[in-house]
């Protein structure tokens, strides 16, 4: 079954705003969104705390490479073809 | 047959589109009727009733409220009954076909639709894709360039350099030659037996962890070969996605050539991205490597991918990357690292590569490799750039570590009197940097233009040849903030478009994120940046300030100074160890791979 995970071609990155009190409090709501958000370990690739909150770019990769990917399956099964 | 279609501007501000659209229309001689924006909905429709229409535009630009209005309009058209003689059609920004069908018309089209899709729709034929997708057709970039000097007193000192060290080179060998010319019988060994031999005498002259990998198939970490079934679903995969239009980057035939790195380390990501960064309107790619096949003698053999930074040099791998791409791409590989320059030319040339990247000096201080090695390697490799006509480039990318910009562009110039008298297409590669020498001496403190500008001009007035700022621009100016690193990357593209050169290499936008691999959403952050400034700049230009002049002469000034000392020395490796172009102080400092590995030749 192809679930959309699986057509993520590399990494999926969030970019949001969250409203703390501190730089390090926001830092550990990022990792706690990335866990909440079932993406597991997400890396904060950018992090700038206002005052009000903190500006965030965070990434998990689904697919690295060297590993295998699913979506490359895409034509050459019938499920991937179907969407399902 | 012409068509009857009414044109309705339901928008009071935002009529540009259909008055375009109408103006198709009319040249492909149909007739339309445009109305006034000021008209009620039951105005409009009983002019509507009383047309006789095939078709209705209605151009609008959505935002709140507006689909219950569309929702009326279209009440309206049924209570009347126009809509069982006339289709519907809905244009504006936001308009997507699901969202136009949702509000109850026959078709809708968006900001990302063509005057062409619109005019294809009213004349119930297919789109033609050739005529609105961009033809590709590759270039070369050496061409227009005669190589000829302008500056007397730099073309004699470069004419000398070069003399002497293709002198001191012409009678030496090291086992990245041996290897090469082994490389050269096994690809033209008819017999598989004398193959196998030569595999094994390859195998002997390199590295225990390569020959290990080519004989025992036991690979350096994170190493594993491409299986059979991931290549056929590659063919599948490239067989079934297609591009969805061609893209220009490019406003302006005047602009250049963008260049992005692929190198996740495995060839399917790499062909993958490249082929995204293909529609998107990428002109070519440059292979980066994996940094530890500098450090061994000898290169592994087939279709391979691996875990970190960096695709593995193959045969295989080129070939598949090149065949994978498009014809009119421009592919090049990184040939000046580390033990196997000459090898890696032969394999570029023999995989279709259109380029490769050397330079003798930057590859002897930045990345490792004994400057005597790399001076009899990178020889025997600008030879073979000429034997398979594949432009070399010259990156100054050890202005990075701290060396001057005016030594790093005597190398790059040394770089072109070789290759000039080798008979082979040298490219110049200065950086558009903030460098750690720039940045100690304040030379961008009032502006990132003069002095990137100062570079290209210094060039421009000692050399006839092509020049390709690079490796990527903006380097060091580019956070892991996805718009400040778009913005970084497309100011510095629109200098390089004003300052009219012919290619650059472009970060993404997770270029200064150094955690993981680059992911294809940031690659096309930058090629939309890009393009957008190409779009702005068009052939307008920055205007430069009188101290790019200063910063240019100075330059000029410098590089003579270098040049002279260089020229004291018996020969380029000499001016290497002795730091003429990049000492200690400099961040830079003379590689050790492959020391005392030269020979003289067996006569």
């Amino acid at each position: 079954m192809s679930t959309a995970l699986e057509r993520v071609m590399d990494a999926i990155d969030i970019e949001t705003y969250l409203v703390c009190r501190d730089a390090n409090e926001g830092r550990m709501l990022a990792l706690k969104l990335g866990q909440e958000l079932n993406l597991g370990d997400v890396d904060i690739m950018f992090e700038e705390f206002d005052g009000y909150g903190i500006r965030l770019r965070l990434r998990k990769y689904v697919h690295k490479p060297g590993s295998r990917y699913e979506w490359l399956n895409l034509s050459s099964n019938k499920n991937y073809q179907q969407g399902e | 047959m012409p068509k009857k279609i009414l044109c309705v501007p339901l928008d009071p501000v935002h009529d540009v589109g259909i008055k375009l659209i109408k103006s198709a229309l009319d040249k492909r001689g149909h007739q339309t009727e445009l109305l006034s924006p000021d008209l009620t909905m039951e105005a409009i429709v009983k002019k509507a009733a009383a047309g006789n229409y095939d078709f209705i535009l209605v151009s609008r630009t959505l935002g709140y409220g507006v689909a219950e209005l569309l929702a009326r309009f279209n009440d309206l058209l049924d209570a009347a009954g126009i809509r069982e003689k006339t289709k519907i059609v809905i244009g504006g920004k936001p308009v997507t076909p699901e969202l136009a069908a949702e509000l109850g018309f026959d078709k809708g089209f968006g900001a990302n639709s063509s005057t062409e899709e619109v005019i294809a729709y009213i004349e119930e034929r297919e789109i033609n894709d050739s005529s609105s997708s961009v033809q590709k057709i590759k270039k070369n970039l050496a061409e227009p360039y005669s190589y000829k000097f302008f500056h007397s007193e730099i073309e004699s000192l470069l004419n000398s350099i070069a003399d002497k060290f293709i002198d001191w080179g012409k009678n030496k060998t090291s086992p990245g030659i041996e290897r090469v010319r082994l490389r050269e019988e096994i690809l033209h060994a008819g017999d598989k037996n004398i193959q196998q031999a030569l595999i094994k005498k390859y195998n002997d002259l390199s590295d225990a962890e390569i020959a290990q990998g080519n004989v025992k198939k036991i690979y350096p970490k994170g190493v594993r070969e491409v299986t059979a079934e991931e290549l056929d679903s590659l063919e599948s995969f490239l067989r079934s996605q297609k591009s969805a239009g061609q893209l220009k980057i490019q406003h302006s035939d005047k602009h250049p050539l963008i260049f992005k790195f692929l190198g996740s380390g495995c060839p399917l990501m790499d062909i993958a991205h490249g082929k995204v960064c293909e529609r998107w309107g990428i002109d070519g790619f440059l292979i980066i490597n994996p940094s530890w096949e500098a450090r061994y003698e000898g290169l592994l053999f087939g279709n391979l991918t691996h875990e970190n930074d960096g695709t593995i040099t193959s045969l295989e791998n080129i070939r598949l990357i090149r065949r994978s791409l498009d014809p009119s791409t421009l592919l090049t590989v990184r040939a000046h690292r580390g033990l196997n320059t000459p090898e890696t030319v032969l394999l570029a040339g023999k995989a279709g590569a259109d380029l490769t990247k050397i330079n003798l000096v930057y590859g002897s201080l930045g990345a490792g490799t004994d400057p005597i090695r790399l001076g009899v390697d990178g020889l025997e490799a600008i030879r073979l750039t000429a034997t398979y006509g594949i432009p070399f480039d010259i990156p100054g990318n050890d202005e990075l570590s701290g060396v001057p910009a005016w030594k790093t562009l005597a190398g790059l110039l040394i770089n072109v009197m070789v290759g000039v008298k080798l008979n082979a297409k040298p490219i110049l590669k200065p950086l558009f940097c903030y460098g750690p020498h720039i940045v100690l001496n304040s030379f961008m403190e009032k502006n990132f233009i003069d002095y990137n500008a100062a570079k290209i001009l210094a060039l421009r007035e000692i050399v006839d040849c092509p020049i390709w700022p690079g490796e990527p621009i903006a380097f060091m100016t580019q956070s892991e903030e996805r718009v400040q690193s778009a913005n970084a990357t497309s100011y510095h593209a629109s200098l390089a478009a004003s300052l009219g050169v012919d290619a650059i290499t472009i970060a993404s936008t997770d270029e200064a994120y150094s955690r993981g691999p680059i992911a294809i959403t940031s690659r096309i952050d930058s090629i939309r940046a890009v393009t957008d400034a190409f779009r702005f700049v068009g052939d307008a230009g920055f205007k430069l300030t009188p101290e790019a002049e200063k910063y240019k002469n100075d330059l000029i000034q410098k590089i003579i100074e270098v040049l002279r000392a260089v020229d004291e020395k018996d020969n380029l490796p000499e001016a290497i160890y002795s730091g003429l172009l990049g000492d200690q102080n400099d961040g830079a400092y003379p590689g050790k791979f492959g020391a005392g590995t030269v020979s003289n030749k067996v006569r």
